[in-house]
């Protein structure tokens, strides 16, 4: 349920995913080596994935098994995909 | 009467309201769905970096010849509808079906402005003569973000569906198991596209 706290950090999860994707597009600019670029990226899916996991899907509330089922797949499956692109 | 044998009582009460606290939102089928849509979306997925390293320089042109802006563009419509869909199922928890249903609208209101950039970028892409054949890029790039596009038009008419049925007042704020499935489909496609959006456009 959401009360007036859960609206605040809905909203706060919606600005900090609107910033992670706009500093995904453009921090190439700063981080030059590929690598370490691509390690970056992935790193913000997860952290993104996280957010819609917890916060709009509100699996944090739900039991745990799902939440981590949820949880599993937004960390292994950008894993995955860095380990493909750096080996 | 024992005091051991009135704190158990207590204590099962407590454990069985934690345990009714921690509800899977919507139904149990859909997340088994979903959880089917996000296995086949990893094998996509996982495909496309497979073929990457073994095309690099296909794949780099490829990169180079997508439009980035208008994928950020979509990228930040579909969080924000995701965002409405959110605050939809915390007006309906307070019985304000109206309300949810005025942010349901809202939210597909942002699906639009995706689908009409994706289209316009697919457009933009035949125009220059790129199509499903011209490379393995493409033909993966066309695959994946046609196949995503198809569930964000499936999620828009099951937001209508729920959207409907909430004017209809079909909902009582203390079950909307229905509206909650249909709002968690919804994040599942906003969750794909997070992971598509750097894969595709980014990296």
């Amino acid at each position: 349920m959401l009360n007036n706290k859960s609206v605040y950090l809905v909203s706060y999860s919606w600005l900090l995913l609107i910033a992670l994707s706009i500093i995904a597009v453009y921090m190439d600019n700063v981080i030059g080596d590929r690598s370490l670029y691509i390690i970056a990226a992935l790193s913000i899916v997860v952290i993104k994935g996280q957010q819609v996991v917890d916060v709009f899907m509100e699996l944090k509330k739900a039991p745990r098994f799902w939440r981590i089922l949820l949880l599993s797949y937004i960390v292994l499956l950008p894993l995955i995909i860095t380990i493909i692109y750096l080996v | 009467m024992s005091s051991s044998s009135i704190i158990i009582p207590l204590s099962t009460s407590t454990i069985a309201e934690k345990i009714t606290d921690k509800k899977l939102p919507g139904d149990l089928a859909m997340w088994f769905f979903i959880l089917a849509e996000l296995t086949v979306f990893a094998i996509f997925f996982i495909g496309f970096a497979v073929s990457e390293q073994l095309n690099t320089n296909i794949f780099a042109q490829g990169k180079a010849q997508l439009h980035q802006t208008s994928g950020l563009i979509n990228t930040i419509a579909l969080i924000t509808s995701s965002f409405f869909v959110a605050l939809a199922l915390g007006a309906m928890h307070k019985a304000q079906a109206k309300n949810a249903v005025f942010l349901l609208l809202t939210a597909k209101a942002f699906a639009l402005i995706y689908i009409s950039v994706k289209i316009w970028e697919y457009l933009s892409l035949f125009e220059q003569g790129i199509t499903i054949e011209t490379n393995t890029f493409f033909t993966l790039y066309f695959l994946i973000t046609a196949f995503h596009l198809m569930h964000v038009l499936l999620g828009m008419v099951i937001l209508s569906v729920i959207a409907y049925s909430a004017w209809q007042g079909k909902y009582h704020h203390h079950n909307l198991s229905g509206f909650e499935a249909g709002a968690s489909y919804w994040h599942m496609v906003d969750l794909l596209w997070i992971i598509l959006f750097p894969l595709i456009y980014v990296i």
